[in-house]
């Protein structure tokens, strides 16, 4: 569905080189990596806010290197949230509707996502006075409003306490029940056990590996992969 | 100890200058008895002259913000060659003598040049008039838009425009709703000072123009031709307009809910 051909990108202080790898539909993938090693600049390049120096990405067949951002029908859930801060709750869900459907539809469709996100209660709210566990579902529902066709997201647990990551988690996790393509960027991989049915793992500007989670952690072998093996909290030992 | 003596010395320093500011103002209104200025205020000639300061003054930073605003957006996020050197050309206004702009902006107008020529071929003739003032008053007062606006614009993370981007906005649409709202606030600061400058300005609106009289060059005229007490009462009056003006904008511009960067 989703699928990256030897991209390459060249920055000053910086390069991804030959990163390959699809996402098929209903996949969730786990991207995985260090801090620092790339992940976030390949969301952008899916996303099109970074054009790759070569290489071809790939929506459904169709070449989407150099496409739009605003045509790619690709939703990217920032680190941050990026969530407005001088609009309303609702206001923010709304924004990508402008335009595309009537009023009605448009109240239909954030009262859904509003809903399915348990977000009811702060529509009227600004973002500033929301915690950082209704900030990430408040930039989840402005994502997922217009049906993207694979969703983004950049470490959405990262900033979170435990009590919100567990419950974002068990979101995400009905989200991909329920359909969502989903590719997710992070360097925790207590989070690619739980979620992912497919990790690729980042190190040093490639892909350094790819497959089902249970694969990639039984035969690590990597400085990277070592180290977090190691660490890992007994519910998920492997 | 030490700390507290420091404490002391810079807040010492500080009335000083608080003093040097506010006694020489202080002084002419407590020297301008209540009669006069209201004498003052009466005079049609006056009155002329600050509606005119005012107005060409406010028309000159809408007119000249128009262009002005985009650009500083520019400024804030675009690299581009010579960057350096654009940023010092805008800042240029700003240290050379402000007669010398004026003699500068008379070149540019005058009706031998081609400015001036177009001017007129529209039946425009911008010296002693007060699209000229507006000229002169736009060219010594724009800094102050551009860089307060670019500053605000450079404080808007870049991070909410590419999330309105991946939402299907087109980079206007970015613009207007995330970019110029979210630096509203330093835009509308700068524009109060572009606004404040230009009324006040002096020396290159009496080259470009010595009638229609804005208020500095009345007061200057008055100075000259029946000295301090008849000058002062202008002043004076031409004071607590700026002030009024100045606490209105920004009153106006104060913002109705707080959010975070």
């Amino acid at each position: 569905m989703l699928s990256l051909n030897h991209i390459v990108l060249r920055l000053e202080e910086f390069s991804l080189h030959d990163i390959t790898f699809d996402v098929d539909q209903g996949d969730y993938c786990m991207l995985l990596g260090e801090s620092g090693a790339g992940k976030s600049l390949i969301l952008e390049m899916i996303a099109g806010l970074v054009t790759p120096s070569s290489g071809v990405i790939s929506l459904r067949g169709e070449e989407i290197t150099h496409k739009r951002i605003q045509d790619r029908n690709i939703g990217l859930v920032f680190q941050d949230y990026a969530v407005f801060p001088h609009l309303s709750v609702r206001a923010n869900i709304a924004y990508p509707l402008k335009g595309r459907f009537n009023t009605d539809e448009k109240q239909q469709r954030i009262q859904r996502i509003a809903e399915k996100l348990g977000i009811l209660h702060v529509l009227h709210r600004s973002p500033v006075t929301l915690s950082g566990g209704e900030l990430q579902r408040v930039a989840l529902a402005r994502t997922l409003v217009l049906e993207p066709s694979v969703l983004l997201l950049d470490e959405p647990l990262s900033s979170l306490d435990p009590k919100l990551k567990a419950s974002l988690r068990t979101l995400l996790k009905h989200l991909h029940q329920e359909g969502q393509t989903i590719l997710h960027v992070t360097h925790d991989l207590q989070e690619a056990l739980f979620l992912a049915d497919k990790v690729v793992v980042i190190e040093q500007g490639t892909i350094s590996r790819s497959g089902p989670p249970e694969e990639i952690f039984r035969h690590t072998g990597s400085e990277f992969l070592d180290h977090f093996t190691n660490n890992l909290n007994p519910p998920y030992q492997i | 100890m030490k700390t507290n003596l420091l404490n002391i010395i810079f807040t010492l320093l500080g009335a000083l200058i608080l003093l040097f500011i506010v006694a020489p103002l202080l002084g002419m209104v407590l020297a301008t008895s209540p009669e006069t200025l209201f004498d003052t205020a009466r005079e049609k000639e006056v009155q002329g002259s600050i509606w005119l300061t005012v107005w060409v003054s406010m028309v000159a930073t809408i007119l000249f913000g128009i262009a002005a605003i985009p650009f500083s957006y520019l400024l804030a996020r675009k690299e581009f060659p010579l960057k350096k050197l654009v940023t010092g050309i805008i800042d240029l206004p700003v240290v050379i003598p402000h007669s010398a702009a004026g003699i500068a902006i008379l070149g540019f107008v005058s009706r031998n040049s081609v400015v001036g020529q177009i001017g007129s071929s529209l039946g425009l003739d911008f010296v002693g008039h007060p699209s000229g003032i507006g000229i002169a008053m736009a060219f010594v007062s724009l800094p102050f838009l551009i860089n307060a606006a670019r500053d605000g614009f450079a404080g808007v993370p870049v991070r909410l425009e590419k999330a309105a981007m991946t939402l299907g906005a087109s980079p206007f649409r970015v613009f207007t709703t995330i970019s110029l709202p979210l630096a509203w606030r330093n835009i509308v600061s700068g524009a109060i000072l572009m606004f404040a400058r230009g009324m006040s300005e002096f020396g290159a609106v009496i080259i470009i123009a010595y009638h229609p009289m804005v208020t500095p060059v009345l007061i200057y005229e008055r100075f000259g031709s029946f000295g301090l007490t008849y000058a002062r009462p202008v002043a004076v009056l031409f004071i607590f307009v700026s002030l009024a003006a100045f606490i209105l904008l920004r009153s106006l511009a104060s913002p109705k809910s707080k959010f975070n960067r």
